[in-house]
Order: C-alpha cells, then sequence, then structure tokens
C-alpha cells in the first residue's frame, strides 16, 4: 500500500499532455465565463430571485460580479496562452466554486466538474508545454495531480452510477423510458428520427436494457479507466457513451470537459511508436501528412521510409512500442487507436483487425 | 507555490477525496443534491399553478400575473417573471420538464415563493402566495404538491 502511495506521489512522466488538457480547460472556462457575461447583459442575477449558499452579504454587488466575470475572461485567456497559466487555472476555479455558491440556482455538475478539474491541473506542471513564449521542448514533471484529477473522473462516473443503481426508477429503466418519450417525441414529430425508432425505444424491455447499461457503463468505467487490459476499451466505451449523451442531451460543456480529462489517462511519453510512410507514393504522403497534422497527443514519429523486405508495397508501417510491426488494416487500427479524432474508429477496425491474418511483423522481420 | 513536497501531496489528495466523497453522500440530503454528481436524476415533469391568498379568498393569477391595490388603495400590476428569471419556475400553467428532479424544483420553488412574496411591498392585498403544482414523477400519474410562501407583512 505504502510503495502503490509512493510510487504515485513521485511518479514523473512527460507533460506535453498535460499543456493540451490545460488548453482544452481554458476554452471551456473562456466559454463558460462568455456565457456568464452574456447573460449578464440580460440582468443581474443578484436583483432577481437567486438562492446563495453563502450568506447573502457574501453576495457580489453588479460591480464587483461584472468585474469578476471580466477576470474570468482574462484568466481563461491565460490559461490558453501558458502564461501564469498555474495561478490563472487556480483563481478562476476559486472565482467559478464562488459563484456557483452565490447562487445555486447556476449550479450544473458540468461546471462544478469544470472548476474542480481546474483546480487539480493548476496542481501540475501543465505550463511546461504548449505555452507561448516557451521553448518547444519535451519536459518531464511529477503527474500526482494529473492523477488525482483521474481520479476525479472515477468518483464522477461512481457518483453518477451510483445514484442511479440505487434509484429503483433507474434501474427498472423507468427514467430512461420516460425521458425517450419526452425528447424523442419532439424530434419524431420534427421528422428528425422515424417513428418507428422512437416505438422500439419506447418498450419497456428496450428502457431497462438501456437503464441497466448505461449504470454498468458508469460503474465499469470508474475502473476500467484504471486496469491496463482495459483501458483502451474503456476509453473508447467512455468516448461512444459521452458522444450519445451528447447527441441526445444538453450538458453545456460536459462532453468536451470529461473528453479532455480523458487525454490523461495516454501513457505520458512522447513519439514512442514510429509511422513510417513511403514518400514515393501519394496515399504515403497523404498518410504521413495526415497523421503529423492529427497526432495530438504526439504519439509517433512520423518518418518516411527507404523501403525494405517489410515496406515493400506498403503506404504506411506503425512500428509498436515493443518494436513489432504493423501494417495494413492493423496499421490503421493502431492509428485509430492513438488520434484522437479517429478514435471512435478504433474498435471497429481493431475488430476487423482480428480476422486478418497478416498485418503483423516482428521487428527482425 | 503549485509545486508541492511530496508530504503535502499526499495530504491534499487524502484531503481531495475525503471531501469529494462527503460532498457526494451528503448530496443525497439536499434537495437539489449539488455537488454530488447525480447526472439525469429523473425524467419528471411539473406544473405550476400560481395563486394569491387574499383576504377575499384565494385569487389565481393566471401566468404569474395579477393586480392588487396598495396601502393608498391604487391598484398595481404585478409580474411573476419580474423577480423569477430561472426557465423551470418562470413557466407557469405549462407542463415542464423537472431539471434536476421534482425535490430540487420544489425546494426552489419555495424559495421563489418567498423571495417574491418579499418583493412586492407594494401589494397591500395577498397575505401569502401559493402554488399548486402537479407532478408527474418519472411519468407516473400526476399528483399535486401544494406550496405556500410565508405570511406577508401588511398583506
Amino acid at each position: 500500500m505504502f510503495a502503490f502511495v509512493r510510487r504515485w506521489r513521485d511518479e514523473v512522466g512527460s507533460t506535453y499532455v498535460l499543456g493540451e488538457v490545460r488548453l482544452a480547460l481554458g476554452v471551456l472556462l473562456f466559454w463558460n465565463a462568455w456565457r456568464a457575461a452574456r447573460e449578464l447583459e440580460q440582468g443581474y442575477f443578484g436583483d432577481v430571485f437567486h438562492w446563495p449558499i453563502v450568506p447573502e452579504s457574501f453576495v457580489p454587488s453588479h460591480a464587483l460580479y461584472a468585474n469578476i466575470v471580466l477576470a474570468q475572461l482574462l484568466l481563461a485567456a491565460l490559461v490558453v496562452a501558458g502564461r501564469g497559466a498555474r495561478l490563472a487555472l487556480f483563481l478562476s476555479a476559486v472565482a467559478g466554486i464562488y459563484l456557483l455558491c452565490c447562487d445555486r440556482m447556476q449550479f450544473h455538475h458540468n461546471r462544478w466538474a469544470l472548476f474542480c478539474y481546474a483546480w487539480l491541473l493548476s496542481l501540475s506542471p501543465c505550463d511546461r508545454s504548449l505555452a507561448i513564449g516557451r521553448p518547444k521542448s519535451t519536459t518531464v514533471g511529477p503527474l500526482w495531480a494529473a492523477r488525482l484529477a483521474q481520479v476525479q473522473v472515477s468518483i464522477v462516473y461512481l457518483a453518477s452510477g451510483g445514484s442511479k443503481l440505487l434509484d429503483p426508477d433507474w434501474r427498472s429503466g423507468l427514467v430512461i423510458l420516460e425521458r425517450i418519450r419526452l425528447h424523442m417525441a419532439a424530434t419524431v414529430s420534427q421528422g428528425g428520427m422515424p417513428a418507428r425508432v422512437l416505438d422500439g425505444l419506447s418498450r419497456p424491455e428496450v428502457a431497462s436494457g438501456l437503464a441497466k447499461l448505461a449504470i454498468a457503463t458508469e460503474l465499469g468505467l470508474a475502473v476500467g479507466l484504471w486496469l491496463p487490459h482495459t483501458r483502451v476499451f474503456a476509453l473508447w466505451w467512455g468516448v461512444c457513451f459521452h458522444l450519445t449523451i451528447e447527441a441526445t442531451s444538453s450538458v453545456e460543456g460536459f462532453t468536451w470537459l470529461t473528453l479532455a480529462i480523458y487525454a490523461l489517462f495516454a501513457t505520458p511519453d512522447v513519439r514512442a511508436r514510429k509511422v513510417f510512410y513511403d514518400a514515393s507514393r501519394f496515399r504515403g504522403r497523404l498518410a504521413g501528412r495526415a497523421v503529423s497534422w492529427l497526432d495530438w497527443l504526439a504519439r509517433f514519429e512520423v518518418k518516411p521510409w527507404a523501403p525494405d523486405d517489410v515496406r515493400r508495397g506498403r503506404s504506411v508501417v506503425v512500428v509498436r512500442r515493443d518494436g513489432t510491426y504493423a501494417t495494413g488494416v492493423r496499421a490503421l487500427a493502431m492509428i485509430a487507436r492513438c488520434v484522437p479524432s479517429m478514435f471512435v474508429l478504433w474498435a471497429p477496425l481493431a475488430l476487423v483487425a482480428s480476422f486478418t491474418e497478416s498485418g503483423d511483423a516482428s521487428a527482425g522481420a | 507555490m503549485f509545486d508541492l513536497p511530496p508530504r503535502a501531496r499526499v495530504l491534499l489528495a487524502a484531503c481531495w477525496v475525503a471531501g469529494q466523497g462527503a460532498l457526494v453522500v451528503t448530496a443525497y440530503g439536499r434537495p437539489d443534491h449539488i455537488f454530488g454528481f447525480q447526472m439525469f436524476p429523473e425524467a419528471s415533469t411539473i406544473e405550476i399553478h400560481l395563486s394569491r391568498e387574499t383576504a377575499r379568498g384565494d385569487v389565481p393569477a393566471l401566468r404569474g400575473e395579477w393586480g392588487a391595490r396598495d396601502p393608498s388603495g391604487q391598484l398595481r400590476h404585478f409580474t411573476w417573471r419580474d423577480r423569477i428569471r430561472d426557465p423551470v419556475l418562470g413557466s407557469l400553467d405549462a407542463r415542464i420538464f423537472a431539471s434536476y428532479g421534482v425535490d430540487a424544483q420544489l425546494a426552489r420553488l419555495q424559495r421563489a415563493l418567498d423571495d417574491v412574496a418579499d418583493h412586492v411591498p407594494e401589494d397591500g392585498e395577498t397575505v401569502r402566495l401559493r402554488a399548486d403544482v402537479r407532478v408527474w414523477k418519472n411519468g407516473r400519474s400526476p399528483s399535486t404538491v401544494t406550496l405556500t410562501s410565508h405570511l406577508r407583512r401588511g398583506g
């Protein structure tokens, strides 16, 4: 136990992804402050009915609130720029939580989660990469705070999945059935969905199954994201789960916040895999360029090759961490696994690849 | 400032996890379950009907609007939405989705009634405000809940 705590406490690794997560949080903090500024144009919340957690005397005046929102915008810009980013993240979290405590009518889980993650990220060396004015270099730093942010992801899933598990209406599918009826009926009436899809989803046994799947997903993700053998599948399943929620419900920025934090589950190293492409072929050059552009987590070292026995006739060859080669659909699955914008394709591609006999070769081939 | 020494990391992490755990567990005791990460807790709908209790009996306040005389006898016009901007509580006489569940909306409505009752000093007739809420909890048959504001001084 102590060894585990000591390992977590002293772990170091690449801070590259921390910079990207900081950038994403900065954008979401800016969007959140922008929304507050737009709402302020409609009127100050303290002038109408509000429900503070703190004593009323702690609720800011109209002028002070306007200044806090302005400060939140500036702090978010600093977070994005990477200048004074850790202090800006911390102050953004403090200001955001304070304002949530001034009016619980404005409370939303996604806002609370955003400020929690901002606080935790401020404790990590997230300003060492992707920061304006800093040399572009790969740095290494302590990862304990990033791991704590990952624990927060599991806390969110446990709390959400656990509350559903304890609720008989959720377990039986009653909640999901009624949500389908309420929200999808409007979509059907607008022609956005065939009526038979709604009919199918509105069957109690289907809703019951979906409810159990949702509960199992949330509780499963809380654990599965941490286990080496299930981590990639859990991430893929979680991405699909959140994109489905985004398509069917209004959750402000929660989807993008969670997907950004998912990046912390990537192994903290850079360019540990290689993509070789055939520069003499158009397809090879295109693939090399595409991977370079889309490889936001810096998983690959992308290089043109001189074709040898393995590479001959291939546009792209991927060299895995362990030195083995992947070609064809296996290479494509490997790229999808590591490239965020293609990640939803990983599981189907990996499934197809598992049925192919070719596509693997050893490093010595 | 943010680079904590090893011992402080453990202490902070322990406090963080314990704090989050406490917030999640105690959320069941809060009507709106805030800080509890209870996502999509219900699929309930509500329909709020506002009325006023006066010395002459109950008077409906359709769409949240009513007229009443001030202490000097002059007729004045009042609107629920002058104080209530929340999209759920502001939608009177219409069935609407109860975000965060029925308990959350009823707790908010109770405070909204008290707030409005406190902010219409020119209304010399209303003794207290009353809301009759039809509740469809997760699609079940409707039930009715009645909430009243505290008694108004000078009403």
